[in-house]
């Protein structure tokens, strides 16, 4: 994600007519989380209805040497998760306590709109992923997927949760970049769009794309 | 299976129940729907509602002083569901209630429902057959968590639910077992063809 900002052009500068321009969106909070919610239950739906049944073996086949398996495409995932899935239930808890209430509006800022944006499926930057989100050669399948529902169970409490504080106000630290804080309603969008990207990578690896 | 309304639903759990009792009864069920991992009932409440599995799967579970998780019972459609204990003697509940995936139900309250109990003593009647067939599933089930192997305990859910594994996380199934998920993995390895 953050790793491969100097692939992206980012101490570039952007490009205001690039293809991932920069234009700010606005939108109805409770319209995008409910996106976010249906994208997140779609993935699930696929591992629990599909993948969980599928012999170990297909989380392991590859299309081609060297390629992530499907396993290995859930392990730099659950990375993710491990670390955004507690971050953003922190980050909800102490708006609460704070008093946060939910607002109508949700503006997305110029930098999540810009990582949302790389993040999609049909995004053609190429990225590489930082070291320390790269799986290793081997993984243990069956534990890894259970992780991966696992997670996308957790996301999803999340989002309906998040209905009740400032998608505008509350902020997540990024990875691997602390000091750069995303919208709570920015880091849903990129934390999917990422999902969404490494699920079809995961399907085409089992041949299932 | 899609009902439209409460009254048909019942009238296939009771064919034989006369329609105006059915219509009293299915009068005082309403709509819910649920999504994924709703908790519908938590541990210290009490129950205020009798549910009808429309669509989705649903599990009763405690949570031990360790905080570990006991999956006591899976619900689908058709049947009733909720903390049935907890809502007959509308005492608190000992265990939760959640939605395993997005679900539809027809509810009723307690209130309303022992109004149209009281009136119609046929229903009483059912109500205590129904009773019976689920105290004899509590009964067969504590037979199988103390005297059958894991292997046997698997098998056996197999034959009687084996559309559970396309419908909830393995995990749920695995602890409902009282089995670790490497150990269910190895059984499921086992039957898959």
């Amino acid at each position: 994600m953050i790793g491969e900002l100097h692939n992206l052009g980012f101490y570039q500068g952007f490009s205001k007519d690039s293809s991932i321009g920069l234009q700010k969106k606005s939108m109805e909070a409770n319209l995008l989380l409910d996106q976010y919610y249906q994208q997140t239950e779609a993935i699930l739906d696929k591992a629990v209805k599909e993948w969980q049944n599928l012999a170990p073996e297909k989380l392991l086949a590859t299309t081609q040497p060297g390629a992530w398996n499907a396993a290995q495409c859930m392990t730099h995932l659950n990375a993710y998760g491990n670390y955004y899935l507690p971050a953003i239930e922190k980050a909800i808890e102490e708006a609460q306590a704070r008093g946060s209430k939910a607002e109508k509006e949700f503006h997305s800022g110029w930098l999540g709109a810009y990582f949302t944006k790389l993040m999609l499926p049909d995004s053609k930057t190429k990225m590489k992923s930082p070291a320390n989100a790269i799986p290793p050669a081997v993984v243990e399948p069956v534990e890894t997927l259970a992780q991966f529902i696992d997670q996308q169970e957790r996301m999803l409490k999340l989002i309906e949760k998040a209905r009740r504080v400032n998608l505008n106000m509350v902020r997540i630290p990024i990875s691997i970049l602390p000091w750069l804080r995303l919208k709570l309603g920015d880091t849903f969008g990129f934390y999917t769009a990422h999902h969404r990207r490494h699920v079809l990578q995961a399907e085409r690896a089992m041949g299932r794309a | 299976m899609l009902h439209t309304n409460p009254q048909d639903y019942l009238s296939q759990i009771w064919p034989d129940l006369p329609v105006e009792i059915l219509a009293d009864l299915g009068a005082v069920f309403h709509k819910l729907t649920a999504k994924r991992k709703t908790v519908l009932t938590t541990e210290g409440e009490v129950e205020k509602y009798l549910y009808l599995v429309l669509e989705g799967v649903q599990r009763a579970y405690a949570i031990g002083e360790d905080g570990k998780e006991a999956t006591l019972v899976f619900t689908y459609a058709p049947s009733f569901s909720g903390v049935a204990d907890s809502f007959l003697l509308q005492k608190p509940s000992r265990y939760w209630f959640e939605t395993l995936t997005p679900s539809v139900f027809f509810r009723t309250s307690f209130a309303e429902f022992d109004a149209i109990l009281q009136k119609h003593p046929l229903l009483e009647r059912k109500l205590r057959i129904a009773l019976s067939e689920t105290l004899e599933g509590v009964l067969v089930r504590q037979i199988e968590l103390q005297s059958f192997t894991a292997e046997q305990r698997f098998r056996t859910l197999m034959a009687r639910s084996p559309h559970l594994l396309q419908l909830v996380p393995h995990k749920y199934i695995a602890n409902y077992l009282g089995m670790d998920a490497t150990n269910f993995s190895k059984l499921l390895g086992q039957i898959r063809i």
